[in-house]
């Protein structure tokens, strides 16, 4: 199923890099010395064009005394992972930075000097999630760290930026348009924004050092559903499958259908609800609650596939912990028909409303080039025209029985984002439909199985907000590294570009626009130094 | 095009009420509906299966000289039911209960204690007598042998191995 | 207790404080003031502000980032001032209830507003993963008195 080919070059550069590579399964791993990375990186992702997902270190030195950092990359026409690993030195960690290459890499790079202390040189370096006042010598994710350790806070608040030249409005942490505790803060010249600064990583709960201590593989399913409250049945499902993949199980095709039709159950609620909030920004409250009575019956269709409205927790490691029977099988189809029929009904009217119409069309617009650049994730590309889906171009679990389209609009703004997301409603039902029809018998959990040391997954999983990424290191009962990357990560920094020049009154807009999720963003990171970043984000405003 | 925005009004006209009347009636929830956990006290043994299982810790085992209290504390309890499927003698069982509002925090608790036996040997306290009467009826141990604690279990093996080879191949903690 | 039932004779006002959680609460409680649940048939408005609300209806774990934000917020509301802890996050602390960046709860929050001397009259707990919209509609019935209470604290012995 591979294609030759497309492995071929990557163990040809790995060897010419003075490295070695290895496949396994879909994924090509490449070890390189830390000299080359930069270089090996740039060919990757410039040269053979594909995506960047995320970067991961690990502390490797119970192991063999090192740290290590891995970049994550996807080679979508190819449907092939790439992991490119380096080995850096376990006293004094420090790596060559790839963002001249790669600038979506500024994020996981800062993360993983805040939480690892692994230094990076050629760039500039700022705190990114661990609050101001933690202290500096204190790296969570390092092995000797233990995971209940809290230093004593400090009650210290945000201060506000200030600027000569332009006015600055700040955006939250509580503010009526954001529901989760962010900051944004928008320099205005008149009406129109010239800059934002972002201030995130309220919600860094620590998640990945509480799988890598406190759990077991079974119970990081639970954990990492609880990661977000919207799409965390992708992230269960992302984790069950990376672990199934490092431990090459085989598990029952019946489980992995069960998990395709809840998972597109919770990407029409997911995008109902985001539309639902778009309308309510554009003072359409109409729209906004007739939405919600729409999707009330998708939240009921989940509740009886899975036993909770929310974080459904079936997903196990091997396979799904609820059936789907006859009566719920033509419960589902019987719901199902009726919201398309409603929805349809509905969001022909919604979005003939001058008011919603007119503010959609042409704001916050993010071209294709710099859509590219960042590589944003999901309903932020297509409608950028960039024609990535990962259920399509990676299939897992049953998405490669069912044929499906892609919504891909090249416009860019706000209307083609949610565009694209009304389209992906229609095709989630048709998605629904298929998978039940095709339903194999059989169980739905495979029991006593192993799972071995030292073994790597990486799984991509298309949430609704975009590719979702889950990278596990197995481990001794539970993951070793188990590094996780929402997509909402990877489309905060496109905000800049959309924001840029708009009217502020289309600024709450434009940011739900992204559907942004920063419960997923934030899980391990902890907070950002406000000063270092005040001055990056200068340098950013031309 | 014009005349679109208002046929709104004739979606809104034909869906008529939809508001529950909650908590005047019934709530709506299906059969599946995951809510708190029951704990039977005359099935339980204490053996701390589910509260290994346990995601978030909502199960706890709480230790004292005389009593193991197995502890539930709903305000934690993510409602997965784990706990239901590994427990070995089926003493949890799950209601679809969900109206547990409370304005104090002790109402949130369930306390299941549990009595403990000593070592036949150093007195050392150890598992609960349910415990204790669980393991002598479903495995090939004698009543004498799962009254030892494991202590002194290891060091009876250690004594009878360094005084002469016996067999006790089938010994577990 | 008066100061408990001055708040129950009028509309309960509530600012929703989200304090880390992972969404699913917040959603429940859109959910819940959307047509199906309609809680505003009990007079519950959800604000914009603190300084409106008569209850703030915490979410989430209280990570250590959102700490002095939390309490700058409650501090902003007037008395009496009522916190309605949701999920099990709020009431609890959750499934990250002891990492190194939570602080684990509304217990432990009320701890620290105790010591800088901000009064909170009145607490309820709301358990679930995630709240039904149900279970915070029956939650505002027993502030108002509506329904009876039906959780208590249950010990059994078991020989």
């Amino acid at each position: 199923m591979l294609n030759l080919e497309e492995t071929t070059k990557y163990i040809e550069l790995a060897s010419k890099s003075g490295g070695q590579a290895k496949i396994e399964g879909d994924t090509v791993f490449i070890t390189i010395p830390p000299d080359r990375l930069v270089d090996v990186a740039d060919t990757i992702f410039n040269k053979y064009n594909t995506s960047f997902r995320v970067c991961a270190g690990v502390d490797e030195r119970p192991l063999n005394g090192h740290f290590s950092l891995v970049h994550l990359f996807t080679d979508d026409k190819a449907g092939l992972y790439v992991a490119v690993k380096t080995y850096l030195s376990g006293e004094s960690p420090v790596a060559p930075s790839i963002t001249s290459v790669v600038p979506a890499a500024d994020w996981c790079e800062m993360e993983a000097r805040d939480l690892l202390g692994i230094e990076f040189t050629g760039r500039e370096t700022y705190r990114l999630v661990l609050p101001p006042w933690w202290p500096s010598n204190l790296y969570p994710l390092r092995k000797e760290t233990p995971y209940n350790y809290r230093p004593e806070p400090r009650l210290e608040s945000e201060k506000l930026g200030y600027s000569r030249e332009y006015g600055v409005i700040p955006l939250g942490p509580y503010h009526p348009a954001l529901h989760e505790p962010e900051y944004f803060e928008l320099y205005v010249e008149g009406e129109r924004v010239v800059d934002v600064k972002y201030r995130g990583f309220h919600v860094h709960r620590g998640v990945e050092k509480l799988a890598e201590s406190r759990m077991s593989y079974q119970q990081v399913n639970f954990l990492a559903e609880r990661i977000c409250g919207i799409c965390g049945f992708v992230h269960s499902t992302c984790y069950a499958l990376a672990v199934e993949k490092a431990a090459k199980l085989d598990v029952p095709e019946r489980a992995q259908f069960i998990r395709s039709i809840v998972l597109e159950v919770e990407r029409i609620h997911s995008h109902l609800l985001l539309l639902g909030v778009a309308f309510h920004l554009l003072g359409y409250d109409a729209g906004f609650m007739h939405i919600w009575r729409i999707r009330e019956r998708v939240m009921q269709l989940a509740e009886l596939l899975t036993g909770s409205r929310k974080t459904y927790g079936i997903n196990l490691v091997g396979g799904v912990r609820r059936d789907v029977n006859e009566e719920k099988k033509q419960k589902t189809l019987e719901a199902l028909r009726e919201l398309g029929r409603e929805f349809k009904n509905f969001i022909e009217v919604a979005i003939s409303v001058p008011q919603v119409k007119k503010r959609l069309t042409g704001s916050g617009v993010l071209p294709r080039e710099e859509a590219v650049k960042l590589s944003v994730e999901g309903p932020v590309a297509r409608a950028s025209g960039v024609n990535k889906d990962a259920r399509r171009d990676l299939p897992y679990a049953a998405y490669k029985y069912v044929s499906f389209k892609v919504p891909v609009y090249t416009e860019g703004d706000n209307l083609a984002r949610v565009l694209v997301r009304v389209d992906e409603v229609f095709e989630s039902i048709s998605i629904i439909e298929q998978l039940l029809d095709k339903l194999p018998g059989g169980s739905i959990l495979l029991t006593d199985f192993e799972i071995p040391e030292g073994r790597v997954g990486v799984q991509v999983v298309e949430a609704p907000r975009g590719g979702d990424i889950h990278y596990v290191v197995t481990g001794k009962g539970a993951p070793y590294r188990w590094r996780v990357r929402a997509p909402t990560y990877a489309n905060i920094p496109a905000l800049r570009v959309m924001l840029r020049d708009q009217p502020l009154a289309d600024a709450p807009i434009t940011i739900a626009s992204i559907d942004p999720c920063f419960s997923c963003t934030d899980r391990v990171v902890v907070v950002r130094d406000g000063r270092i970043e005040e001055i990056k984000l200068t340098q950013l405003v031309k | 095009m014009s005349h679109k925005p208002l046929k709104l009004i004739i979606i809104a006209g034909s869906k008529g009420r939809v508001t529950v009347k909650y908590p005047y009636q019934e709530p709506l929830i299906t059969p599946e509906f995951r809510g708190e956990i029951e704990i039977d006290p005359a099935k339980c043994i204490g053996c701390g299966a589910c509260v290994k299982a346990c995601p978030p810790n909502a199960l706890e085992l709480l230790e004292s000289e005389k009593e193991v209290i197995l502890r539930y504390f709903v305000g934690r309890c993510i409602f997965c039911w784990r706990c239901i499927d590994v427990c070995p003698v089926n003493a949890i069982k799950g209601t679809r209960n969900f109206e547990l509002a409370t304005d104090k925090h002790t109402d949130l608790y369930t306390l299941v204690v549990h009595t403990r036996t000593t070592c036949e040997i150093c007195g050392k306290p150890f598992e609960t007598t349910r415990m204790q009467r669980y393991i002598a009826e479903k495995s090939p141990v004698t009543e004498e042998y799962a009254s030892i604690c494991p202590d002194c279990r290891k060091r009876l093996l250690a004594e009878a191995v360094s005084a002469r080879r016996v067999g006790i191949s089938e010994h577990k903690e | 207790m008066s100061i408990k039932s001055s708040i129950l004779k009028r509309s309960i006002w509530v600012f929703h404080l989200n304090t880390g959680s992972c969404n699913a609460c917040d959603i429940e409680i859109l959910d819940a003031l959307t047509p199906f649940h309609d809680a505003e048939r009990f007079g519950v408005k959800l604000v914009v502000s603190p300084r409106h609300a008569d209850a703030m209806l915490l979410t989430g774990p209280v990570t250590a980032e959102a700490l002095p934000k939390v309490i700058n917020a409650i501090e902003a509301m007037p008395r009496p001032r009522m916190i309605i802890a949701l999920g099990s996050c709020g009431c609890g602390g959750g499934i990250w209830h002891d990492t190194y960046s939570t602080i684990g709860g509304v217990n432990k929050l009320l701890e620290i507003l105790k010591e800088r001397g901000i009064v909170v009259d009145a607490v309820y707990y709301v358990p679930g993963c995630p709240i039904r919209p149900e279970a915070l509609l029956y939650a505002v019935a027993l502030i108002k008195g509506i329904v009876s209470k039906k959780r208590e604290m249950k010990i059994y012995k078991a020989e």
